[in-house]
């Protein structure tokens, strides 16, 4: 209805018009168009007399300057952005672009730039605004102990270390599944473990334990609540400690493909090398107990006894091949 | 450059060689003069021919292998590739390089009273562990030792036509055509032994085949060619018999046992029983045997062998080593042994190779020619011998 008679009103004024006999230039209605540039020779002067189809008169206004253009190189940036606020161009002096380039010429300028509007940006999360919130925050919170001033001691005195970790959700429940995560962390060099323990330890856990870092980590996530998981956690690791230093019956079956690490003795190698020494008559007639223990004594065939186990435990590399040949030299020489 | 430096310091050897025929055949002097010039002396060759006299001031160079050695001991022994180039160029030549006379010296100052030592060669893909055992091999062929060569160990736990149950031990089987084919290729290099060794055991092989005690080895090898379905035990028992009595005292040769491929022994295999379960490596005769060869509880020789990833079933491509080739087991046998590490070509070996090709009109491109194409070829081949002798293959 309304539109029917504004359309009508506005024929009638376009006729009315021309009735008059005007000449010059013909008055067209000028709607509200882009940003672009008015037409020439309206420069935002108003038409005086000319109404707008709800009979009120229109002010044009010229585009003011962009605030960001009349910001002080040297403002208070949190205040200008205290909280997160949407992205907008004329308030911000960053002559950031984004987008995918148009051809032949680059991304898009921030202005009238949706795709900076969409996404997420931390204007407000600046060094400096950061410093203001630990500042404020400050009061609250207890000096840091002074006895605890190396990452020693903190080693030392606190070995076990529990990660959790908090998350912002915005969704339709501010709870996340993740936020219940707990990764307990401890040095096995701290846990008073001895070697049978230890070696159980290591293959009880299997995959959580590094090598390297001698680090066993516990990830717990089954429980719903944080505070479980921790609790369970902890545990853990006390049923693992206690059940490493018990020894079962079965233990006893371990079998060589069991064994972490090669040991020489009563190996296949040790037995070559004492009936090669013995056919060689190295240690002089007989066969026994004695010339066992005599063979054995040699530096020749300890060397040659380190050589394998480092070729074996540390896997093949020129060096420890080199070393192997010339122990292997040394007593087929004997 | 270095090379156009080398030829010049070597100049004045020539010329006091060509001084010295003067002196001593003084009215002769025109075609003394022209002798040295007819044999132009190059820096990649040396007119040395005997691996035992070589050291290592030849590692570098070529030397001539002659036809009848080829004949009879390379006659299965030298890689595919390598037997076309002999062809080709009309000459064998293998390059003295370090690995070879490592062993070679070893051999020189061998105690036969003591175990015999067990070399491997082992290295990247390519780089000339079969070619290196070949030299060794032909040092102890020249020095009169028996050579019991089996070419690729890979050949027998693969492809096999026939796998027979063994008559000797029900568990077992024989492999009577591999085998059979093998004792000829024996009876090719070691002609000369077959009547001189006598058998110190009697071995019946049916009912009315037996060989007694003290017939020569070359009845029993004759036994196995013919008779092929006895063939593998043959070997076993060929094997046994110079087992015992190489280096003793009453026996004046010495044995070589060279297997190339000797991670085959420790492998798997692809064989099948009838039932189509795969075939153990414990229950293949002639692999059984040779385990057995390759322990160190005989005297009076050497073991010399090779890994190979070549050929090989079941194993990584990038696998070098002899612990990864061996395997446990594998390298537990094997153990005490002497590892030789046969490493890619070093500059000095790279340009007589390079030499060599340009000798023998091998490089046909003439940009392989210039220095320009030498580098290229340097850069592209990394100083590996396989990939350098494929990539000239094509220039």
């Amino acid at each position: 209805m309304a539109t029917h008679r504004s359309k009508a009103l506005l024929i009638l004024a376009r006729i009315h018009f021309a009735g008059l006999g005007l000449q010059g230039s013909v008055s067209r209605v000028t709607y509200a168009t882009s940003a672009s540039a008015n037409p020439s020779g309206r420069q935002g002067f108003p038409k005086r007399g000319r109404k707008d189809s709800y009979g009120t008169a229109r002010k044009f206004r010229k585009e003011a300057e962009p605030r960001a253009v009349k910001m002080p190189v040297d403002q208070d940036w949190p205040t200008v952005c205290p909280v997160a606020i949407p992205f907008r161009a004329t308030a911000i002096p960053l002559p950031v672009r984004m987008g995918y380039p148009v051809k032949g010429d680059v991304s898009p300028e921030k202005k009238g730039n949706l795709e900076l509007v969409k996404i997420p940006n931390f204007l407000h999360l600046t060094p400096a605004a950061i410093k203001k919130h630990c500042e404020a925050l400050k009061p609250f919170c207890t000096q840091w102990p002074s006895a605890l001033d190396t990452d020693a001691k903190c080693d030392q005195l606190f070995p076990i270390k529990v990660e959790s970790r908090d998350y912002v959700f915005a969704g339709p429940s501010v709870r996340t599944p993740k936020a219940c995560v707990i990764h307990l962390r401890v040095k096995l060099s701290s846990l008073n473990l001895d070697e049978h323990a230890r070696k159980k330890m290591v293959k009880l856990v299997g995959e959580r334990y590094c090598q390297d870092t001698d680090v066993l980590t516990i990830k717990t996530d089954s429980c719903p609540l944080r505070q479980q998981n921790h609790d369970y956690a902890m545990y853990l690791l006390t049923v693992l400690y206690h059940e490493s230093w018990k020894t079962e019956a079965w233990e006893a079956q371990k079998t060589v493909a069991d064994m972490e690490e090669y040991g020489w003795e009563n190996s296949p190698s040790q037995k070559n090398i004492l009936e090669t020494l013995v056919r060689m008559k190295v240690a002089g007639q007989g066969d026994g107990e004695e010339v066992r223990e005599q063979l054995l004594g040699r530096t020749e065939v300890q060397r040659y006894k380190d050589s394998v186990t480092r070729l074996k435990n540390e896997g093949p590399s020129e060096s420890s091949l080199l070393q192997y040949k010339e122990a292997v030299k040394k007593i087929l020489s004997l | 450059m270095a090379l156009h430096r080398l030829s010049l310091r070597l100049r004045p050897t020539a010329t006091h060689v060509r001084s010295f025929y003067t002196s001593r055949v003084g009215q002769q002097q025109n075609t003394v003069a022209a002798e040295p010039e007819t044999e132009p002396f190059s820096v990649f060759r040396t007119k040395e021919d005997d691996p035992a006299f070589h050291s290592e001031k030849h590692i570098g160079q070529y030397y001539n292998v002659p036809s009848s050695h080829i004949q009879t001991l390379f006659h299965h022994g030298l890689p595919w590739r390598y037997k076309q180039q002999v062809e080709t160029f009309n000459e064998a030549s293998f390059m003295v390089r370090q690995p070879a006379l490592e062993v070679i010296s070893d051999l020189k100052q061998l105690d036969p009273s003591k175990p015999v030592q067990r070399y491997i060669f082992y290295g990247l893909k390519g780089s000339g562990k079969t070619i290196s055992m070949c030299h060794t091999l032909h040092y102890c062929y020249t020095q009169g030792w028996l050579v019991l060569h089996i070419p690729d160990a890979h050949i027998w736990v693969k492809n096999c036509k026939e796998l027979l149950p063994s008559s000797y031990k029900s568990s077992r089987f024989d492999q009577p055509f591999e085998a059979a084919e093998w004792l000829h290729k024996f009876k090719i290099t070691n002609e000369r032994f077959l009547s001189k060794i006598k058998t110190k055991h009697r071995y019946i092989w049916t009912k009315r085949e037996v060989t007694e005690e003290g017939r020569p080895l070359g009845e029993l090898v004759d036994q196995g060619t013919t008779r092929v379905r006895s063939s593998s035990d043959v070997i076993g028992a060929l094997m046994k018999e110079l087992r015992l009595q190489s280096g003793q005292p009453g026996s004046d040769f010495k044995l070589v046992a060279a297997v190339d491929g000797v991670n085959a022994l420790w492998g798997r295999t692809t064989l099948k029983k009838r039932d189509s379960s795969i075939v153990d490596l414990e229950e293949l005769t002639l692999i059984y045997n040779l385990r057995k060869l390759m322990r160190n509880d005989w005297i009076g020789g050497a073991v010399i062998t090779t890994l190979s990833q070549t050929g090989s079933l079941f194993t990584p491509i990038s696998a070098y080593w002899p612990q990864d080739m061996l395997g446990e087991i594998g390298f537990d046998s094997m153990d005490p042994f002497i590892p030789i590490s046969v490493p890619n070509y070093s500059e000095k070996e790279f340009e007589s190779c390079y030499l060599y090709y340009l000798d023998r009109n091998w490089l046909q491109h003439p940009q392989s020619r210039t220095e320009e194409g030498k580098k290229e070829i340097l850069f592209l081949c990394n100083r590996n011998p396989w990939t350098m002798e494929k990539m000239c293959c094509v220039l």
